[in-house]
């Protein structure tokens, strides 16, 4: 990577509440209430902003170019436009192109726009159109798999695995019951994981109900400007430090004999080798995290950490991934609470970010945060990872 | 500002009906013509390890549509980026990428099957709110012709400046091996070929088309390693104009003249008039091509019309490729309005080769009757 | 009898006859058993044959049905009202179902006609002194008696004097003037079901006193609006359905079309990548892996070793006919015979093997009699015994 051009902070994040919920709003009002959101805590008005980036999945909705329709609302009108989708991951490709688009200096302050109104369309059925539709299309159930969950019980025995999958899940719950936006609050209690562990509706194999993320309407919006005006404009904007994009083909013919290395490990090692970030759980003091599941959220936690073994369990055992531990994991309740999904990559930067200049609300984690991390995931399991900075006070790695 | 290169282009031959393709081998042909070109390659050292893609989801027929390209992009274990709109705009977004230096060498691809779905206007009808737009009928096709009316009653334009437009695009088509309509027609076939949507003749459309396109862009440094002929891409701008049909002066050119103007500012283009020697422009319909000229600010405004008789068009090398009506799918027309423009620059154009020039522009559109415009500026 | 939402568990059993749609069930055969648990509680058994419907009220846990919903009364009401949530209620544990999940999912909409909340006429007199306009009241000084016979009746006074108005569950013997009807009747006047003029002269209502009186203290209240209804007159959300489609011509181009053209002969083709070896199924044109064109094809299996087992239990609609498959059925991932190591293959599980299965084992193809090139030759994949 070569050096950054020019440093990116950023300025504003709106967030309409999440729920399976809003028939109040169609598509363009919902995006405009994320912008106006975004916008009041910039403190800035839409004469400040020169470019839009919008996101969402057609055929969720069954929108052509939504972003036409949802000019109405997201401000567009007189400025230049992007439209970014990749699927799970597009709310944070977006926000990796509003880095790249201020940093290279054709735009000074750019918004980001993450949107989904799932109850519009199914969700599901829209999944499953992903697959090759001659031949995957019949064999598919939407993102529905328990290969994780197998894999995970055969690896740490049956009762440690589910009872860590349980665990991490209300972990996620507690959380999400803090956040005043999430949209699944259910009020867990760790007395509870015993009967949930073995009485919630099973999806595919133990992958049960409880376990996965929900169907919701929402929009998120980000707002990043250039090193100079962020400091002029903000008195607290967060730094984005780098990002990685991991892609991988398509299809899932991953469970042969022989396993790759998961994109999300691939990421990580990556990202981290050019930072000079040597241990990952010491370095950063908050993980927002892509957790489609709560298998996949724990499985994932010790590829993203390149964590060996079982530490990654450990640490969940131990109390390290609470809002009071090592490193916690999604104090926004993570993706099983709340997921629109072409804003959901984006919920986890903005917590981050929010974490980060200590006003994110009743999640706030209490000691001082100046590192996070975020991810998104999608598609045949895609990997995007961020870094973000509370200081500019970061060391460049020579030929990182 | 630092500048960015385009060191090639490969473009699939337009057609029709590529039933025997999937998309994913067309753009594989175009992926090899590349790498045959420039011998870049995907190696994690000094290979390309970012991708811009352009596609649609609705077009394609396939939710993340781009998830079934990974394999033919070579975006296993790479960066790849979606951009879900007319494909010009994956040009701006990854010439910010090396202009960052998040990456320094990005190659842009795009595709569309029109022939796939049985309807475009269909898919096109789907871009309109459901409530009110939808039900109304509206489409990328009767929306055009009431811009078509609106801009007939601004400039004057013709029936006759109309077929104009069209028998030469079918010249300059038959000359380029990548062009779908090639059949070479006449005034009167235009003036009295079937009426589509009034005042858009069938022979005022662009016809379904199938194809891809690649380019392989590097950052000035590193151009080098891949050509030793690059254009250079100095300017980008693109603007968005409302969304309902009654908040807009259909016949303004709203978005396209803040589009450009973006894009000359950011080259330091002072006066078009003088500095612009070659334009591709995505003339659906025929009636765009001066319009769409005007907003370019190559003429003045309500002169499209006349500016047609006056031979403006030859003059500015405009659609030297056949241009839009010669037949290029909607998703992709402004890589192969750029892909023409690289090739002139690069005095690769064969017969159609123009002379003397050195700035090029290329411009695409998005949405209904032009909401969006996407402008590139592009020099030697 | 206690109430959630102002509903009883008993009367969305009650009402389920009225509310059983017949022709939607013709092919169906099921029993559902619902175990409501907590005050007012109790446990049903409902049988759905054939567009038959029978209701039991059980003493006792159900067993022994296709499936069977267990939850407490308040969860209960609340989702069948659409006060709660039906998917956070599953998810939470607040609802558990034994059994097969599809049948709720699939039949219940079919079967019944969505449950509307009994009006109660005590609600309706309940809320007078909420419903009273003052400024309608100047002046007035009357004492309006209600006498309601039958199920849910009971007797009452509202007082209206100095513009002000209370309610008395008494029925007062100076009232101005009393009205004795059923008090059913009474709830059909008040939701506008029954026509006030008609009620009183085929004598459904009975007006004791003075006649003038009743007909005034019409005025003096706000119309009685059920609760929850309020909301939906008050705006205009308007939910517009449709299903957009775009008939489609998919290319298969000539790698698919390999497969496709191996599959009418029982055979498996893989294209096999010139640099790694890797043989990618089906096979595609290019190795993701090596980003090199495969030109070359290898014929493999049919027969599998079974690496991972997937039994699904969530009923997922096609979304290309919006059918529901039968549940539970088994995705296997699984190594066809000659292919290489990290190349695993998908695909479904003859549903008599579904509990016999393990990974490790052998399974071969079961085709289709009649084969086309498409992937329903390919039927699913069995234990190769």
């Amino acid at each position: 990577m070569a050096k950054k051009n020019r440093n990116v902070g950023i300025i504003g994040i709106g967030q309409t509440e999440y729920s399976s919920h809003k028939e109040h709003q169609n598509q363009a009002e919902m995006v405009n209430e994320a912008v106006r959101y975004a916008l009041e805590d910039a403190n800035i008005t839409l004469d400040d902003i020169d470019c839009v980036v919008h996101g969402n999945m057609e055929l969720f909705e069954m929108v052509f170019q939504p972003d036409m329709w949802h000019s109405l609302g997201s401000g567009a009108y007189g400025k230049d436009q992007f439209r970014i989708t990749t699927g799970g991951t597009t709310g944070a490709s977006l926000v990796c192109a509003a880095d790249n688009l201020v940093a290279s200096g054709m735009y000074d302050v750019v918004m980001a726009i993450g949107m989904e109104k799932l109850q519009e369309g199914h969700t599901t059925g829209g999944i499953t159109n992903m697959a090759d539709p001659l031949w995957f299309r019949h064999l598919q159930t939407g993102a529905l798999t328990a290969t994780t969950a197998t894999m995970m019980m055969e690896e740490f025995g049956e009762e440690r695995a589910k009872k860590a999958a349980m665990k991490y899940r209300i972990l996620m719950d507690k959380h999400a019951c803090l956040n005043p936006r999430a949209h699944r609050r259910f009020g867990l209690e760790y007395d509870q994981a015993d009967d949930l562990m073995n009485t919630s509706p099973q999806l595919v194999g133990e992958l049960r109900l409880i376990h996965m993320c929900s169907q919701s309407d929402g929009a998120c919006v980000m707002i990043l400007a250039s090193e100079k005006k962020a400091k002029k404009m903000c008195k607290t904007p967060v730094w984005i430090r780098d990002h990685i994009t991991v892609h991988r083909e398509e299809t899932f013919n991953n469970f042969g004999i022989e396993m790759p290395e998961m994109t999300h490990h691939y990421a990580a090692r990556k990202l981290f080798e050019r930072n000079g970030i040597k241990d990952p759980v010491e370095y950063f003091d908050v993980f927002e995290m892509y957790d489609p599941s709560a298998w996949w959220g724990l499985d994932w936690a010790r590829e993203f950490l390149l964590l060996k073994d079982d530490e990654h369990i450990k640490l969940l055992e131990d109390g390290e991934f609470d809002l009071d531990g090592k490193l916690p994991i999604n104090p926004s309740g993570g993706v099983t609470a709340s997921n629109p999904i072409g804003a959901t990559a984006m919920l986890r930067p903005a917590e981050a970010a929010m974490q980060l200049r200590g006003d994110a609300g009743p999640q706030q984690i209490k000691k001082k945060v100046k590192h996070a991390l975020a991810s998104g995931f999608g598609g045949t399991l895609w990997s995007v990872l961020m870094m973000l900075e509370k200081d500019l006070d970061w060391q460049e790695v020579e030929n990182g | 500002m630092k500048r960015v290169a385009v060191c090639a282009v490969a473009q699939y031959k337009c057609d029709s009906n590529i039933w025997q393709k999937r998309f994913q081998g067309m753009l594989l042909d175009v992926l090899e013509d590349i790498q045959k070109q420039t011998g870049m390659h995907f190696s994690e050292e000094g290979g390309v390890r970012s991708i811009v893609s352009a596609s649609d989801d609705v077009f394609d027929a396939r939710t993340i549509s781009d998830n079934g390209m990974t394999d033919v992009l070579g975006a296993h274990y790479r960066e790849e980026e979606k951009m879900a709109q007319e494909s010009l705009n994956a040009l701006g977004y990854a010439m910010s990428i090396i202009l960052s230096g998040h990456e320094d060498v990005v190659y842009v691809a795009g595709h569309c099957k029109e022939s796939q779905g049985e309807s475009r206007n269909v898919c096109t009808n789907l871009s309109y709110d459901p409530f009110y737009g939808r039900a109304m009928g509206l489409d990328y096709t009767n929306v055009a012709a009431l811009q078509a009316r609106a801009y007939m009653e601004k400039s004057g334009l013709t029936e006759e400046q109309m077929a104009k437009v069209v028998v030469r695009a079918r010249q300059w088509a038959e000359k380029n091996p990548y062009a779908n309509a090639t059949e070479q027609v006449e005034l009167g076939d235009v003036m009295y070929s079937p009426m589509l949507c009034d005042p858009i003749r069938t022979m005022h459309a662009y016809p379904v088309s199938d194809g891809a396109v690649v380019m392989l862009l590097a950052s000035e440094e590193r151009a080098h390693e891949f050509t030793d002929n690059p254009v250079w891409l100095t300017g980008f701008g693109s603007c968005m104009d409302s969304y309902f049909l009654g908040d807009r002066d259909l016949a303004s050119n709203f978005a396209l003249k803040n589009a450009a103007e973006r894009a000359y500012k950011m080259a330091g283009v002072k006066d078009a008039k003088k500095e612009i020697d070659l334009v591709e422009v995505m003339d659906c319909y025929a009636y765009q091509q001066p319009m769409w000229l005007e907003g370019l600010g190559l003429c003045g405004d309500g002169e499209g019309a006349k500016f047609i008789d006056e031979e403006g068009p030859a003059k500015y090398n405009v659609n030297l490729s056949g241009g839009m009506l010669a037949g290029n799918p909607i998703m992709t027309s402004g890589l192969y309005r750029m892909a023409e423009a690289v090739l002139q620059l690069k005095g690769d154009a064969g017969e159609r080769q123009a002379a003397d020039v050195n700035r090029a522009i290329a411009q695409s559109t998005t949405g209904g009757a032009g909401q969006f415009h996407t402008v590139v500026v592009l020099e030697k | 009898m206690a109430e959630y939402f102002g509903t009883a568990v008993e009367d969305i059993f009650n009402t389920m006859e009225e509310r059983f749609l017949s022709e939607g069930t013709l092919d169906v055969d099921v029993t559902i058993g619902y175990n409501i648990s907590g005050e007012g509680g109790g446990n049903w058994k409902v049988t759905i044959k054939e567009g038959t419907l029978k209701v039991e009220d059980v003493d006792g846990e159900v067993t022994d049905c296709t499936a069977i919903l267990n939850a407490n009364a308040e969860t209960f009401v609340g989702v069948t009202l659409g006060k709660l949530d039906a998917g956070e209620a599953f998810s939470s544990g607040n609802i558990k179902v034994d059994g097969d999940l599809t049948v709720l999912v699939a039949v219940l909409p079919k079967a019944f006609k969505p449950f509307k909340p009994v009006i109660k006429a005590s609600a309706i007199v309940e809320s007078v002194e909420e419903r009273f306009r003052p400024e309608k009241a100047e002046g007035v000084d009357i004492k309006i008696g209600y006498d309601l016979s039958g199920d849910g009746g009971g007797q009452w006074t509202v007082v209206v004097k100095d513009q002000t108005c209370t309610l008395k569950e008494v029925l007062d013997d100076d009232c101005t003037v009393i009205m004795r009807m059923e008090a059913q009747v009474f709830v059909d006047l008040n939701q506008g079901k029954l026509d006030g003029g008609t009620a009183f002269s085929s004598g459904q209502v009975k007006v004791d006193g003075d006649i003038g009186a009743a007909g005034q203290s019409a005025s003096l209240f706000e119309k009685y609006v059920a609760e929850g209804a309020a909301e939906e007159e008050g705006e205009e959300l308007i939910s517009l359905k449709c299903v957009p489609s775009i008939n489609q011509r998919y290319a298969t181009g000539p790698t698919m079309g390999k497969w496709f053209d191996g599959l009418k002969e029982k055979k498996f083709f893989a294209s096999k990548c010139p640099q790694c070896g890797r043989t990618l199924v089906p096979p595609r044109e290019i190795c993701a892996q090596c980003r090199v064109r495969c030109n070359e094809f290898v014929e493999i299996g049919p027969d599998a070793t079974v690496t991972l087992i997937d039994v699904v239990y969530y009923a997922s609609p096609d979304p290309l006919t919006g059918k529901i498959r039968e549940t539970p059925y088994t995705a296997l991932f699984m190594v066809l015979d000659g292919v290489s190591r990290d190349e695993s293959f998908a695909h479904d599980l003859n549903p008599k093997d579904i509990d016999r299965i393990k990974p490790g084992m052998k399974v071969r193809p079961v085709w289709a009699e009649k084969r086309t090139g498409s992937y329903k030759d390919l039927l699913y994949f069995e234990i190769a015994d």
